[in-house]
């Protein structure tokens, strides 16, 4: 996607939500777009991110014009999740090539609800945990992470993102006791569903 | 007097003093540690100055104390003094009104290798933003 738009004024601009680089760079081999790295997970407190994959379309005068939505680049989770990578993908490609948008902006205001005061505060002890951890605090860094979860315990940017952190497996049976209680809860997010607005 | 880490958009090493249940920063080491100051019109960082009605209050003794710092200026915080750490939440307002106004906030983060980027640097693009992480 990156390459084919790239001399059509385009990017894409990774943000991982990842503790370091090396464990990024298996994920991001031979690509040519750049990608940033964010431990504290700003990103997901300035836009509000409670999942990811998370995109973001942002225009050359850095307008947000499709607010947060779930994406994928292949259909690699399609069976799990129900989200086509395609449709997207073209949506992307008429917009930087036609400039074709999916939605208005009085339709893209507001369709990101506001995080709430536990999901900032669970931001905050998911970041206190962190640097914890690379104090070597072990038990400092397993209670705030543990208070974070509890705060937003459907907030994948916390819970799932604290299993590696503390040494469970994020692809575990800990992964899909989230799955289910984040489904009971009817599936919260915050934006746009994955075929919203294409 | 040892060093805390201060999160804030980034993390900063400030000496602290801690107490049963907070951080205290010498006056003149609050720049460093959040980012404001302290003037006589308030706590103000660049242009912006927030009024603090009860000076008092931010202080313990001749220190300023971080987490009343953080109720004055309206940003929750997660302070554990015992482990040294502390984290501010950024703009709120700033948040609310990006989510309305569509404008995106700027923000600095690392590359890979350990190079510093602003979104501003990619103004005059079209950018799809993906958040993605390995876990």
């Amino acid at each position: 996607m990156h390459d084919e738009l790239a001399d059509a004024g385009f990017t894409v601009l990774g943000v991982a939500l990842d503790d370091s680089s090396d464990a990024v760079r298996p994920w991001v081999d031979n690509i040519s777009f750049p990608v940033l790295l964010d431990p504290n997970h700003l990103v997901t407190e300035l836009f509000a991110i409670s999942n990811v994959p998370t995109v973001i379309w942002i225009d050359e005068d850095d307008r947000i014009v499709r607010p947060n939505g779930v994406a994928f680049g292949t259909d690699m989770f399609k069976d799990f999740t129900g989200a086509e990578a395609e449709p997207h993908l073209n949506a992307v490609r008429r917009w930087v090539r036609d400039g074709e948008l999916p939605l208005t902006a009085d339709d893209a205001r507001g369709r990101v609800g506001d995080l709430s005061p536990n999901e900032i505060l669970a931001r905050l002890h998911f970041r206190v945990a962190a640097q914890a951890r690379h104090q070597g605090d072990e038990g400092v860094a397993r209670r705030h992470f543990e208070t974070a979860v509890e705060l937003a315990p459907h907030d994948w940017t916390i819970r799932r993102a604290a299993m590696p952190l503390m040494g469970d497996d994020p692809f575990g049976q800990k992964f899909f006791d989230m799955y289910t209680e984040w489904q009971q809860a009817g599936s919260p997010y915050h934006g746009l569903g994955p075929s919203e607005a294409l | 007097m040892p060093e805390a880490a201060i999160i804030t958009e980034e993390v900063r090493a400030v000496d602290a003093t801690a107490t049963g249940d907070t951080l205290l920063v010498a006056p003149g080491r609050l720049p460093d540690a959040l980012g404001w100051e302290l003037k006589p019109q308030g706590l103000c960082r660049a242009d912006a100055c927030f009024p603090v009605r009860e000076r008092d209050v931010l202080f313990v003794g001749d220190k300023v104390d971080l987490g009343a710092v953080a109720v004055a200026l309206g940003r929750p915080a997660v302070i554990d003094p015992a482990a040294r750490i502390a984290a501010f939440a950024l703009d709120g307002e700033g948040r609310r009104s990006a989510l309305e106004s569509l404008q995106a906030p700027a923000f600095e983060l690392d590359d890979l290798d350990g190079r510093r980027h602003n979104l501003e640097e990619w103004r005059g693009k079209k950018k799809l933003l993906v958040a993605f992480s390995s876990w």
